[in-house]
């Protein structure tokens, strides 16, 4: 008996997510976007794939909802990504279901899960217990990849036309950069005044052998740097060994994404930010003046 | 068209943590405050009245108990959602929908939108809250309402009876097109919430609150999920402030302080 769906977007979301559905049991798939054209590679690990062309959200909504009625899942299980957040969400109003996000561990019962998820813009863990059937959004990381072999079968799902039309899609202008895999990253906050002024970041961190980061408004807003610079609860979430926040304040949103750093520097000019309280190493200046000393230390040293 | 309903919530301030000895949150401790990106909410509905026309109608649910405690703080919220550009509130508090969870809160918004503004033309919602940052609401009171659901709006504009809406996605913007009635969820990027000026303020004692209880609403709470324990997430950090006479004496520290951890590699 089927008692795990996971939905997702991307073969890498999918596989962790059949880690965690198998905890539950048996698992099916519904995969969406670009996990559709990886199908083949998911029924690999002997799981049924129900395969939706496109990734629109009421579609996406549409077909969790069949394969919800039909099949009777006890759980849900995708990640804490926008598109699975915003069908979902859908499916659980629908049927007053429960519905988890950002799930870090989860404990499966008999007729309930138990699960940790973040919770005060993640300066709290909420432990909390929900009845079957539930929908639960794992973190990206917290499970490794399904590895189990097998051969699944392929079934293609159609749901029919979305009620509300997309007419255009712009893609972003991403820099391809793996902020998750970096070793040392230098996060540029809103103490910066212009974005040319970004360039004391990049010749820190080249010196470093860094990547550049931002806060939310610097990569979303201000847009002066491209979006996949974005660390934060609703962005990137880092684990570098060395983390340099520059002008940043340390709202709780953006920490959730750099708490798992080894060691944190905050430069900052105003001593009572929050971020002393969540760095390692604190620097009171304005970054104008010590970004400038600290490149040229580092040269220094680097010629010695 | 009809009015527009924006959500407010009276949500948990992350900045004003506090624990129990045994490190667990101390929620009753805790101040509400209105939450961030509702103010994003209101801000895009007061530009969007101009076009549709009606009222904007705040709804606040009190989601955090006991009631007789936080009615200060409620109040406060209640008079920030309509300083910020709101006309009338309607706040629903009570003791029997509380612990407040998704599962109440969707119910209860969607029968009070139901109830008291049946002719809503849109529903903005924040993307999410700064206590729980499920972003699930909107989307739970669309499909109870049978309405299309938009997330993450980035922008959006009316055009008669339809809306155009750019819809953030992780790595692309989506501009979709909806008739209304519909429910919309807006990020922050949407607008720059003006604060209210001292005037906006004192108005805003003089606009309309409906006060409503469950039982005003017909509604009956069946719990999904018990919370088990919130535990105060400890980040041990160092905190040491680096002091020095000059500031090549500070970068020096810095640096050897970083070289001693063993995370530079230069
Ligand atoms: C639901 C939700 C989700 C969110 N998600 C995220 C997220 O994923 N990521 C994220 O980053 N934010 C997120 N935010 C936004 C977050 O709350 C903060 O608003 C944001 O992180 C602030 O960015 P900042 O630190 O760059 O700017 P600010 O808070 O404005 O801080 C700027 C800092 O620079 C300092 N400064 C100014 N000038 C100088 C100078 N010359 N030298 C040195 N220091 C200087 C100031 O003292 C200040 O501390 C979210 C918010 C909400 C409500």
């Amino acid at each position: 008996m089927v008692s795990s769906l996971v939905v997702g977007g991307t073969l890498g979301e999918i596989l962790e997510s059949l880690t965690a559905a198998s905890l539950v049991g048996e698992p099916i798939v519904l995969a969406y976007g670009q996990a559709a054209a990886k199908a083949e590679e998911i029924a690999s690990r002997g799981v049924k794939v129900f395969r939706l062309n496109g990734e629109h959200p009421d579609l996406i909504f549409k077909a969790a909802k069949k394969l919800f009625e039909e099949l009777k899942p006890k759980v849900i299980i995708g990640h804490s990504t926008k598109n699975n957040r915003d069908a979902l969400s859908r499916l659980a109003g629908l049927y007053d279901l429960a519905m988890a996000t950002d799930v870090v561990k989860i404990e499966p019962g008999d007729d309930h899960i138990i699960y940790e998820r973040g919770f005060l813009s993640e300066r709290a863990i909420a432990r909390e217990k929900a009845s079957y059937p539930a929908i639960v959004l794992i973190n990206q990381k917290v499970f490794e990849p399904y590895s189990a072999q097998g051969q699944g079968e392929i079934v293609d799902i159609d749901v029919g036309t979305p009620d509300v039309q997309i007419v255009e899609i712009k893609k972003k202008q991403l820099s391809g950069i793996n902020l998750e895999e970096a070793e040392i990253i230098v996060g540029v906050g809103r103490g910066f005044k212009k974005k040319e002024d970004l360039k004391l970041a990049f010749e820190l961190a080249e010196l470093l052998g860094a990547q550049v980061g931002a806060s939310r408004p610097i990569a979303a807003d201000y847009k002066w740097l491209p979006e996949d610079a974005w660390i934060g609860i609703s962005g990137k979430r880092v684990a570098p060994k060395l983390y340099i926040a520059i002008g940043i304040s340390g709202a709780p949103q953006h920490m959730a994404g750099v708490n798992n750093s080894k060691i944190i520097v905050a430069i900052n000019k105003d001593k009572s930010a929050p971020i002393f309280k969540q760095a390692d190493y604190g620097v009171v200046a304005d970054l104008y003046q010590f970004v400038p000393v600290l490149i040229k230390k580092l040269k220094e040293r680097k010629e010695k | 068209m009809g009015d527009i309903v924006v959500l407010v919530k009276p949500a948990l301030n992350p900045d004003m943590l506090r624990s129990k000895p045994d490190g667990t949150v101390d929620i009753v401790g805790i101040p509400l405050k209105f939450d961030d990106i509702d103010a994003n909410a209101i801000e895009a509905a007061k530009e969007l009245k101009k076009n549709l026309g009606g009222k904007i109608i705040a709804v606040l649910l009190l989601p955090w108990g006991p009631t007789a405690k936080r009615s200060k703080d409620l109040r406060m919220v209640t008079q920030e959602a309509l300083a910020r550009g709101a006309d009338e509130a309607i706040v629903i508090a009570d003791d029997t929908l509380l612990p407040g969870d998704q599962v109440i809160t969707a119910n209860v918004i969607a029968e009070t939108i139901k109830k008291h503004v049946p002719n809503a033309s849109l529903i903005l919602v924040a993307e999410a809250s700064i206590d729980q940052t499920t972003g699930q609401i909107g989307g739970r009171i669309a499909a109870k309402l049978g309405y299309p659901y938009i997330s993450y709006a980035r922008s959006i504009k009316a055009e008669g009876d339809k809306i155009v809406v750019e819809r953030d996605v992780e790595d692309r913007i989506e501009i979709m097109e909806a008739r209304l009635p519909a429910v919309v969820s807006v990020t922050q990027e949407i607008n720059e919430p003006r604060p209210p000026t001292l005037l906006q303020i004192r108005r805003a004692g003089k606009k309309p609150q409906h006060k409503l209880s469950a039982s005003d609403l017909g509604i009956t709470v069946e719990r999904k999920k018990e919370p088990l324990e919130y535990r105060i997430l400890t980040v041990s950090r160092k905190q040491i402030i680096i002091e020095g006479d000059t500031l090549e004496e500070i970068a020096e520290k810095l640096i050897e302080a970083l070289e001693k951890e063993g995370v530079l590699s230069i």
